[in-house]
């Protein structure tokens, strides 16, 4: 959830003046200024005429953002501005690539389409693409060499186009827009309570008891409006997902274009950011694996995500939306080394990555542990303070053997796991079998501080996203303080984190610093807002002088800052990128000529043309910068 | 009965006192606590005859020989003995007021007493109590010492003492109760190095792919595609493209089995349930066969502080192995493999001097790398202020603007908005 701050409300408004230009932009910063407000409060608010402001909140409607609602008789429209919309319209480039790498350059074209018309009829969407290829198809026959033509549509038919959408449906990347996807989420809510009091508790709620059962029934009737959006794709699905009709076919077919049911052309989809976040955070993730251990690893993870992901259709979970009843939890998704084995690619080399291990240096029973239950927090920190190198309050009677825990004859999997040589020599590296290079590199990312998989079952492997994202949160919050504060700021913040609050006078002997390089590295952190201090008086007087001072982190408030910080800095990109456009007025006003456009090098001056050329490099630059800024608000506030 | 032969009863006394002391000497050390009880198991004093204990511990705690110790509720829980020679020392102070200055210090052991505390306890003023410091310096009893928690006290110790790790720091202050930072900062590097070494796989040039003598790979040598065996970073996209549109990656041509494959030396991460990452003890016992810290002892506790120091730092990591607490280096594929003293020699020639002594380059994320992370005036910034992003020189510099207007003539700068029509770019329209 996004507060509407003023660093947000401006950044909104140059968000959505960059993509729609200036008059939506207006009156979306004025619905953020003034909340809920008619059309005619709008007028009077920006003294605009009222067919132009129509017009603007056509716009903004068409791109999804804006809600509104209507009371019942009542003759004005309320509208309220859609935050989250306005501000994922910075994740389009973003969408739109890792689109086009997982699911092909086709699906990448019908995706930009539908960002840059925002919701769509899929009807008219099949119109403009018929045109298209039509176009096409005429330069085709005017070619000189028809059979050597190449069309540069990514899309050459319409069928093409239809499994393509079926294709996106199914993986939820976009979903219906239907009677209730305008109605603002508060209003929902309400409507949901109100709804359920009146059909379940007419008498009213009284009771825990009751409280409880009125949560379940609130959830669940909030689940059925947010399942209205998926009813297109519950239709594919009964006819069987595209994999299993695939497999049923017996065929490897790319896309059987063929075997995908029509579409209602009157359906108007749009795109589903929610899922599109889970796959932006999967390939963050992979990113992460990659950085920590090694590209071999992070390529095996990505397939474990990518499996288990699948059904996942948000980053996180709605408190009040997704609160179950003990008995229909939805379970645990896992995902089995043999189903990751059959998704890897044979190219890869899966013995890279990894050193070579012998044989009396490994702890099979250690490597293997099944945690069938995710860990809680709490046990986390308890395990990392526990000191010393042997703790026997730990683990219990199955690790009781440390020794000789290299069964010999361990079996892998796969059917290639042959290791059975009689005598094995226990000082030569391991050879494994493909499988269980597979599953090195799994217990590897199992076995990490930062928790990647958990090995819920022999052979079954989970991921608790929330752990390895509070992981990656942390390490970037972390790499924020190391360049504030430098690797010394780092040490102090964490020793902190690790000990809780502690006396100025306290950190020289557990951070090994000088005193005053302390004081000056804590002040600086205090200012940056990465550290708070409490005064604790020793009297009743509270003598300062006497008092103690006692430092301390809030990983919140950090994460708060950051996240503040990154706002403005986006804004700020924006403002530079407005003003370099103003500077280079002159040069663009040419550029926008239609008998210039496209055709600048040639019919631009030299010196324009430079300057136009610079121009587009910076434009560049600060857009990308916007974009790898929203990296890292997206990991903190959103993944 | 003292009255009725008293110089009987004190020669009695005398020698009690000298046959207790003895026997007390006999069972313990001079910080074992006697009891009443245990005083009169030990046989000296005839028929259990209490009177004459008290008479005789009386007169063993006048000679200072005996010390009463009084438990937290301030009852009278035992003795300690006091060897005859510290003993002397009391017997030859002149006053009781400097006796229980010494008293105090004694008491103190070796983290030493603050003059300050002195005065409160003894309930002295400071001019008496400066004599007494005077007397007790004159005999060489006792010495001023600083610590390193309150460096600005007026501290003093027995003289005969050495203080006390907690007054000094250990091993990690100088004599002047400094910070030993440059001590501290190799000796970091060092341990950092056995690590690296011991918890990541350092897999040298050139080894083959397989090791000799594993089976020849089927259908052709299984490669990964050339970026991964590179070692370089593969993008994210390449990653999560797999399999849904099965991407023209080249397999490599079945290779002739005798084709050895380059790897880089790079550290690889240890597979999961690896015995033998380093711990403290093995790092204790690797910092002691190496044999560098001659004039100072480290034991594990101060080993464990360096390594904590490290995990603080953020980089090496706690890693649990069944019940074995090791240590390991985070992102060991980005290791840099210079060892720790060549990178050393190579600081001090001046070369990759913004390398942290341990770890890696600190990394960037989009929001450390714009100008405004570093911006001294960013909480000031705001379109329509007196500092704006529309006349920020951070972003130009950033941009590459900034430079070039320096060197250009002005008219063409960025900023040159002197539109001047007369220079109509464009070419005329057909």
């Amino acid at each position: 959830m996004i507060s509407v701050t003023k660093t947000v409300a401006e950044l909104l408004s140059l968000i959505i003046d960059e993509m729609y230009g200036e008059l939506p932009s207006r009156i979306f910063s004025m619905l953020l200024k003034r909340g809920r407000s008619t059309a005619h409060d709008l007028e009077q608010a920006l003294e605009m005429n009222k067919s132009k402001l129509r017009h603007g909140l056509a716009v903004l409607q068409q791109y999804n953002l804006l809600y509104w609602h209507v009371n019942a008789g009542a003759q004005h429209a309320f509208y309220e501005a859609n935050v989250e919309n306005a501000y994922n319209l910075i994740r389009a480039g973003k969408i739109l690539e890792m689109i086009g790498a997982s699911y092909g350059g086709p699906a990448k074209d019908v995706m930009q389409n539908l960002l840059l018309s925002g919701q769509t009829r899929i009807g008219d969407l099949v119109a403009a693409y018929q045109e298209k290829i039509e176009l096409d198809n005429k330069a085709k026959e005017a070619a000189e060499d028809p059979s050597s033509y190449k069309s540069p549509l990514p899309v050459k038919d319409t069928s093409t186009l239809n499994s393509v959408i079926c294709r996106l449906v199914e993986a939820d990347l976009v979903d219906l827009v239907h009677h209730n996807s305008f109605e603002p989420p508060d209003d929902i809510v309400e409507r949901a309570k109100k709804e359920v009091t009146d059909k379940h508790f007419p008498t009213g709620i009284r009771g825990t008891k009751a409280k409880i059962e009125f949560d379940e029934k609130l959830s669940e009737r909030l689940r059925e409006f947010r399942s209205e959006s998926k009813a297109l794709k519950r239709k594919l699905e009964q006819n069987g997902s595209a994999a299993k009709r695939r497999k049923l076919a017996g065929g490897v077919g790319l896309l059987d274009a063929e075997m995908d049911p029509a579409l209602d052309l009157n359906q108007v989809i749009r795109i589903n950011y929610e899922k599109c976040m889970v796959d932006l955070r999967n390939r963050r993730l992979v990113q992460y694996a990659a950085d920590i251990f090694s590209d071999t690893t992070s390529y095996v993870y990505a397939e474990v995500l990518k499996h288990l992901t699948k059904d996942i259709s948000r980053c996180r979970l709605d408190p009040l939306v997704d609160r179950y009843k003990e008995d229909d939890k939805p379970a645990q998704l896992t995902v089995t080394t043999a189903e990751i084995l059959d998704r890897v690619k044979t190219s890869l080399d899966l013995s890279l990555g990894l050193g070579k291990i012998t044989r009396e240096k490994l702890s099979r029973r250690a490597a293997e542990t099944i945690c069938p239950y995710p860990p809680t927090k709490n046990v986390i920190i308890g395990e990392a303070e526990v000191q010393g190198d042997a703790s026997s309050d730990e683990e219990g009677p199955e690790q009781s053997t440390d020794d000789e825990d290299f069964d010999s004859d361990y079996k892998p999997n796969g059917i290639n796991g042959v290791n059975g040589q009689a005598k094995v020599d226990k000082s030569k590296p391991i050879v494994f079998s493909r499988p269980d290079q597979l599953r090195q590199h799994l217990l590897l990312l199992a076995e990490s501080n930062q928790k990647f998989v958990r090995q819920c079952a022999k052979d079954e492997w989970t991921v608790d996203f929330e752990l390895v994202m509070d992981a990656m949160r942390e390490s970037e919050i972390d790499l924020a303080i190391e360049n504030t504060a430098g690797q010394r700021g780092l040490r102090l913040v964490r020793i902190l984190r690790a000990n809780g609050k502690l006396d100025e006078k306290a950190l020289p002997q557990v951070a090994l610093l000088p005193k005053n390089e302390i004081q000056r590295t804590m002040h600086a952190m205090h200012e940056a807002g990465f550290l708070n201090i409490q005064e604790i008086p020793r009297e009743a007087k509270a003598d300062v002088k006497k008092s103690f001072f006692l430092w301390y982190t809030d990983l919140n408030r950090a994460q708060q800052n950051i996240i503040n910080k990154s706002y403005k800095t986006m804004s700020h990109c924006l403002q530079v990128l407005e003003t370099l456009r103003h500077k280079e007025d002159e040069v663009l006003a040419h550029t926008k000529r239609s008998d210039v456009k496209g055709h600048e090098e040639e019919m631009l001056k030299a010196e324009f043309f430079q300057r136009y050329k610079r121009f587009l490099q910076c434009e560049k630059m600060l857009l990308s910068q916007v974009m790898r800024v929203d990296d890292l608000v997206a990991v903190l506030r959103d993944f | 009965m003292a009255s009725v032969k008293p110089e009987n009863d004190d020669a009695k006394i005398e020698i009690l006192k000298n046959a207790l002391y003895d026997a007390i000497i006999q069972h313990g050390s001079d910080s074992r606590l006697f009891s009443q009880s245990d005083l009169f198991d030990l046989n000296v004093i005839p028929n259990g005859n209490l009177p004459l204990l008290l008479r005789v511990i009386q007169a063993l705690t006048n000679d200072k020989l005996l010390i009463g110790v009084t438990n937290n509720q301030g009852i009278l829980a035992g003795w300690r003995y006091r060897s005859r020679e510290d003993a002397k020392k009391y017997t030859s102070l002149p006053d009781e007021t400097t006796v229980l200055v010494y008293q105090a210090i004694d008491e103190a052991g070796n983290d030493g007493i603050w003059k300050r505390t002195i005065e409160n306890r003894v309930n002295i003023t400071d001019a008496v109590m400066k004599t007494c410091i005077k007397i007790l310096e004159q005999k060489g009893y006792i010495a001023s010492m600083r610590s390193v928690e309150n460096p600005n006290r007026k501290m003093y110790i027995r003289a005969d003492l050495r203080p006390s790790d907690r007054a000094t720091g250990g091993p990690w202050f100088n004599e002047n109760g400094e910070l030993d930072d440059h001590f501290i900062q190799e000796l970091q590097g060092i341990v950092f190095e056995f690590i690296k070494e011991q918890g990541a796989y350092h897999q040298s040039k050139g080894a083959s792919s397989n090791n000799g003598s594993l089976k020849p790979p089927k259908n052709g040598a299984v490669t990964a595609s050339p970026s991964v065996v590179a070692g370089t970073k593969r993008p994210a996209q390449e990653m999560a493209s797999d399999n849904v549109t099965p991407t023209a990656t080249p397999v490599k041509p079945a290779a002739p089995a005798t084709r050895v494959l380059k790897k880089p030396e790079i550290y690889l991460p240890r597979p999961a349930g690896y015995k033998e990452y380093p711990t403290i003890p093995t790092i204790t016992q690797y910092i002691h066969d190496l044999g560098i810290t001659s004039n100072v002892t480290l034991g594990e506790s101060d080993i464990k502080q360096l390594v904590d120091i490290l995990v603080y730092d953020g980089v090496v990591e706690k890693i649990k192995v069944g019940k074995r607490l090791g240590y390991r280096v985070i992102k060991p594929t980005k290791q840099c493999l210079v060892p720790y003293p060549d990178r050393a020699k190579q600081r001090a020639a001046g070369i990759n001097v913004d390398l942290p002594y341990t770890g890696l380059y600190p990394e960037s994320n989009g929001l450390t790398e714009a100008p405004c992370a570093k911006c001294p005036v960013f909480s000031l910034c705001e379109e329509g202020g007196t500092v704006s992003p529309s006349n920020c020189v951070y972003f130009l510099e950033w941009l590459g603007l900034e430079k070039r207007k320096k060197g250009e003539e002005e008219g063409e700068a960025v900023n040159g908005v002197n539109g001047d029509l007369k220079k109509l770019a464009v070419g005329a329209p057909p």
